[in-house]
């Protein structure tokens, strides 16, 4: 079952965001209609509504995305508005502006939908323009631009209209802490998964373990070495002592991971070296084609964090 | 409650025999991975000729459609976003062939709504070619509760009633990425048929995605597999996403191809390989191999393959 979500009146919902001191102004009407941000018939030259919007609020995710609304309530979803556009020669867009509960849950599903193979885009947080799709984050709104096919004109088309929705926006917000964490030298930036939960960790890395994944979040990236290190945040020294020794246990009871000679490195399914190293309030995994080096990278990780 | 059981004790026991004369058709045989190797038919080049060759590699739509039978249609429609739903020229070729062989009617049923066939261009394709479009809602009333032969997760599935009134069920999906259990093809594509209330008894209750909620859910599919048996599927594998799935937009993967087969997890197995998946790490074609619904090991699967 989907977890509960009651969509709360716009006045009540206003309310609790003003006590919780959790959505400034300046990122818009809170509380308000997300169609605020969308790009009317005047804003972007070229480009014009093509019917009208739909806003989804809440569990009504799931009758929007079908299938898919899962990873956006992991993150932390509040309401989408949706919107297309068309141009004079036919050709058509998709807008769906996202907004999340948090900067952090925007950031985090920015860097789960983009590939990082697309071209960056200075837009708000961060941008990726990919060859028929645009995200971009700002504050607590993830903004995805699909078009229809990828010709120049559609791509022009997909910049012009995120240009528009950005300035609506207006502030924006930080990225999560634990994402400045992963060591600068030889990280690939595009390459950045935030996690919030199991999820987004199954696909960013499966560590095919049901127990002992209860962190807080967590981000991977990946290195031009060929590395990719994963970091987990758990709540507590205490809780993080706890899921490392349950995580374990599951990975000793096999399947996916294999022994190795060396303490604390397996071999995964797919033939890499998966080092882990516990510290006090993360617990850094490092894979890799060779074992010392992975075990080099997840033990400074995990002692970089202190 | 008293009510609904009432009814569900009525298919069970006083229509039972008629339900399962009107049902018979659909079910799968549990023996299915006993026979002779699966083929599988793989056409090459665009949408429509794609099709059209992957099913003559099958010996020709003939062998599935009889004349003038009643041909029930599954694409997929779940997002409008590129490589997300079945290609509509993979409609349009698989409605001509059906007349060619004679098909009586031809509908495509879903209770998906009427937006999403728009959106698709899969509904302009029926208008044009003289197929029907079948919409229902989601009301528990138009699903028939039919009892899972060696269930395991799922007891009853709950299909589309109006399936009962068609001769032939052609199953139609796109293979992508899903988020959730990696991948999606013909096994998964029967949960656009079933009621999404019973859908919804697939994910645990506060889902997690750990491999205990995934092999409930992949169990699921296995078991809706059982009970309802598709005489043809045939796979839009021409362009789809590798990432962001089931719902995009995601990395677009292109080999151009049309997969089909009477055997769900042979044609599922080849389709994950299609962008370097394992069938084993696939928990759906895993299971559906392990309890007889087919063959998921590609070496004992005879495959026809040719450009069109």
């Amino acid at each position: 079952m989907r977890p509960k979500r009651r969509a709360a009146p716009a006045l009540l919902a206003a309310v609790l965001l003003a006590f919780a001191g959790g959505a400034p102004a300046a990122w818009g009407p809170a509380g308000g209609p997300l169609r605020a941000y969308l790009p009317d018939a005047r804003a972007v030259p070229g480009w014009a509504p093509d019917g009208g919007p739909q806003e989804f609020e809440g569990e009504d995710l799931f009758a929007y995305i079908d299938g898919g609304a899962e990873i956006y309530e992991e993150y932390g979803f509040r309401r989408v508005a949706v919107q297309d556009y068309k141009d004079g020669g036919g050709k058509s867009l998709s807008l769906e502006v996202f907004e999340m509960e948090t900067p952090a849950a925007a950031f985090g599903m920015f860097t789960f939908k983009r590939s990082g193979r697309g071209r960056s885009l200075a837009l708000g947080g961060g941008g990726e323009i990919e060859s028929y799709y645009l995200n971009f984050w700002k504050g607590r709104f993830l903004v995805t631009l699909t078009g229809f096919d990828e010709t120049p004109g559609t791509r022009a088309g997909l910049e012009a209209v995120a240009a528009a929705v950005e300035t609506r926006i207006g502030d924006g917000g930080e990225a999560p802490r634990l994402a400045g964490l992963l060591p600068g030298r030889g990280l690939r930036t595009e390459s950045v998964k935030y996690v919030r939960g199991r999820l987004g960790l199954a696909n960013a890395y499966d560590l095919h373990a049901a127990r002992g994944l209860d962190f807080a979040e967590a981000v991977k990236g990946d290195y031009e070495d060929g590395t990719a290190l994963i970091v987990l945040a758990y709540a507590s020294p205490q809780a993080l002592a706890s899921a490392w020794a349950e995580l374990r246990g599951e990975i000793a009871r096999g399947g996916w991971f294999e022994r190795t000679d060396a303490e604390a490195v397996y071999r995964d399914g797919r033939g890499r070296f998966a080092a882990f190293a516990p510290g006090p309030e993360v617990l850094a995994v490092a894979l890799g084609a060779d074992a010392a080096a992975a075990r080099r990278r997840a033990e400074s990780a995990a002692a970089g964090t202190r | 409650m008293r009510r609904e059981i009432g009814r569900r004790e009525f298919f069970r026991t006083s229509a039972g025999a008629g339900l399962t004369l009107a049902w018979g058709r659909f079910l799968a045989v549990p023996a299915e991975a006993a026979a002779k190797a699966p083929v599988v038919g793989v056409g090459i080049g665009a949408e429509g000729e794609a099709a059209l060759k992957a099913v003559r590699l099958l010996g020709g739509m003939r062998r599935f459609v009889p004349k003038g039978a009643k041909v029930a249609l599954l694409p997929n429609v779940q997002s409008r976003h590129p490589g997300t739903f079945t290609h509509p020229e993979v409609l349009r070729a698989v409605v001509r062939m059906c007349k060619k062989a004679g098909a009586g009617e031809i509908n495509a049923l879903s209770w998906q709504t009427a937006k999403q066939w728009e959106d698709t261009g899969l509904k302009a394709v029926l208008d044009a070619e003289g197929a029907g479009l079948r919409i229902f809602e989601r009301d528990e009333s138009l699903f028939t509760p039919l009892a899972v032969p060696g269930g395991v997760a799922l007891k009853e599935a709950r299909p589309l009633a109006a399936l009962a009134g068609h001769d032939v069920l052609i199953n139609m999906p796109i293979t992508k990425d899903h988020a959730g259990n990696k991948f999606t093809g013909a096994l998964k594509n029967l949960m656009g048929l079933n009621s999404p209330a019973s859908n919804r008894t697939f994910h645990r209750p506060d889902w997690q995605t750990d491999p205990e909620a995934i092999a409930h859910l992949d169990q699921s599919i296995v078991d809706l597999n059982k009970a309802v048996r598709p005489a043809l599927n045939i796979v839009d594998a021409t362009e789809f996403i590798v990432s962001n799935g089931p719902f995009g937009p995601g990395q677009l993967f292109r080999p151009r191809k049309v997969v089909a087969g009477t055997d769900r997890v042979a044609v599922d197995a080849y389709c994950a390989s299609l962008w370097g998946l394992e069938p084993k790490d696939i928990v759906q074609i895993r299971k559906g191999a392990e309890q007889g619904l087919g063959r998921m090991d590609l070496d004992k699967v005879v495959i026809r393959e040719e450009d069109a």
